[in-house]
């Protein structure tokens, strides 16, 4: 039988302290904008956001806008959520490989436990942080 | 000189106790005492340790000055190993590293925790900004999510994970230091029907933490023969990989450093995984030894689970593996815990592992898994070849 995951949107999440590194990423999700890091010398992008390229070591990074839109790469179904998760189980957390290649851990809402499934296509869904900001989770697409 | 010039001379282990009330010093007095008994030696001898950190004292900087003053040692060189579960045998290499340059001459290693006492460990990671936010239960979350990938891939063979289980279990039997109330059989039906936690991740799956402490003693092979020792344990072959592929975007999450790291270990070694006499795997949780078989070279990639099916795990069995009943059966001490796979296969080679000693003690092989990275398997691996002396 078909069951939902909790879209965890209900979830008191802890106040996020952010990177200054990692602040135009943050800033792109007021507007509900995908920003990602890339790297102009190998022309690759990076997923999470970090003070110089994965590729080079070197700091000549980008932000560019992505369309956000991915598939499930890998997901597990948390039956058991810490801090302030707990008694929202079940819930679903997948990596969602971008079409630009990069994969980000998110959470996968407006979806059943047995919908989910490696491949399927997801489109972004954004939950409003207390800070103005969005948290980027993902959804299946249309 | 060289890492196979270096000589453990001696070890202990504390048992493994959940919740012990103890303190984290009083485990790691009980294992320098020991060492001492063992190794015959005197205080005044000991001029160099190294120590696991503990989550009991993440919070403490100059872990290692502070865990040297309460045991009372003075030495001239002192260190603490910082790489999670490759801790123990990272330190083992580089004990031997400073005795080769000439640091120290006897140097013991202290690897104790007691996380479930007392765990003050907070992590400054990428896990605040970018996997807390999502509910990730820490190393179980990430290992749901490599088991759904593994399964992806390969498919997941739940008897073959849970015959690892049941092996570890059955050596826990065998085992007075491992915690208790894991010396009990259980069967792959138990695994099988273990509640989820990250699903495809069930409890059965999993370590659980526990009080504990192990160590130590190491010189030079030379220094050991002199002084008498008529039996000793010698690192013959080690290679450590952090962040393996790491800007590869495209990485499988069954993919480990253990594949270059087991490669240089066996190559200096001298061996390949055929003769490996026992095997003693970081195990935080079972998938985790089986991707170890792979990268290790034990079979290919994807054959883990066929490997297992084929092979006896039991102490006298093909491959004996973690016959102390690893991590998972013995209970895992924190950033100690290392050192439970690690001193199971020094005992080993000791021929002191009684009602579970195995037979083939040309070598063992143990390895270490420290730091879960963001979507990927985890940040070190280590593999050590242990060889008694010739």
């Amino acid at each position: 039988m078909s069951k939902p995951a909790n879209d965890t949107l209900s979830v008191p999440r802890d106040p996020i302290r952010h990177a200054n590194f990692s602040m135009p990423f943050w800033e792109g999700t007021r507007e509900k904008k995908v920003m990602v890091q890339y790297c102009p010398r190998t022309k690759q992008y990076q997923w999470f956001p970090r003070p110089v390229s994965l590729f080079t070591a070197r700091r000549d990074l980008e932000w560019r806008e992505v369309s956000g839109n991915g598939t499930i790469f890998s997901y597990t179904i948390a039956n058991v959520g810490n801090g302030p998760f707990r008694g929202h189980e079940p819930y679903l957390i997948a990596l969602v490989r971008l079409d630009e290649g990069v994969n980000i851990m998110a959470n996968i809402v407006k979806c059943d436990l047995d919908e989910i499934a490696i491949g399927m296509k997801v489109v972004p869904f954004w939950a409003p942080l207390p800070d103005g900001t969005n948290l980027l989770m993902f959804q299946p697409a249309a | 000189m060289a890492l196979r010039d270096n000589a453990i001379v001696a070890y202990a282990e504390a048992k493994h106790e959940m919740r012990s009330g103890r303190d984290v010093w009083d485990y790691a007095g009980e294992i320098l005492d020991a060492l001492l008994e063992r190794s015959g030696l005197e205080r005044a001898e000991i001029d160099g340790v190294i120590f696991t950190p503990s989550a009991t004292g993440a919070k403490t900087p100059m872990w290692s000055q502070s865990c040297l003053d309460y045991l009372g040692l003075e030495t001239n060189f002192t260190d603490t190993t910082d790489l999670g579960g490759c801790s123990a045998t990272g330190g083992i290499a580089r004990a031997a590293a400073a005795l080769d340059a000439g640091y120290c001459e006897t140097i013991v290693l202290i690897n104790a925790d007691t996380p479930s006492t007392e765990d003050n460990l907070i992590m400054r990671s990428f896990h605040h900004e970018w996997a807390d936010p999502e509910g990730l239960l820490g190393p179980p979350g990430a290992f749901g999510l490599l088991s759904r990938r593994y399964d992806h891939l390969y498919g997941l063979d739940l008897n073959a994970l849970g015959k690892m289980a049941v092996a570890q279990r059955d050596h826990a039997v065998l085992n007075p230091n491992a915690v208790e109330k894991l010396r009990q059989p259980i069967t792959v039906e138990d695994y099988i029907n273990s509640r989820m936690i990250a699903d495809p991740l069930r409890l059965l799956d999993c370590v659980m933490m526990c009080d504990g402490g192990n160590g130590f003693v190491m010189m030079s092979r030379k220094r050991a023969k002199e002084k008498g020792y008529s039996r000793f344990v010698v690192p013959t072959g080690y290679g450590e990989r952090t962040n393996y592929k790491l800007s590869q975007n495209d990485l499988e999450p069954t993919e480990s450093g253990h594949r270059a790291a087991g490669e240089k270990a066996f190559k200096q070694a001298g061996i390949t995984p055929r003769d490996v006499g026992s095997f003693h795997p970081y195990d935080d949780f079972l998938i985790a030894m089986m991707i170890q078989l792979e990268m290790l070279g034990f079979c290919k990639p994807g054959q883990g689970a066929a490997f297992i099916n084929e092979t006896n795990l039991h102490f006298d069995g093909d491959l004996p593996l973690n016959t102390s009943g690893g991590q998972i059966s013995a209970g895992q001490a924190g950033l100690a815990g290392g050192g439970t796979n690690l001193v199971e296969a020094v005992r080993q080679l000791f021929e002191e592992g009684g009602e579970r000693q195995v037979k083939n003690i040309a070598n063992a092989l143990v390895t270490g898994i420290g730091w879960i990275p963001y979507g990927r398997n985890w940040g070190s691996s280590t593999a050590l070849v242990l060889t008694p002396d010739a």
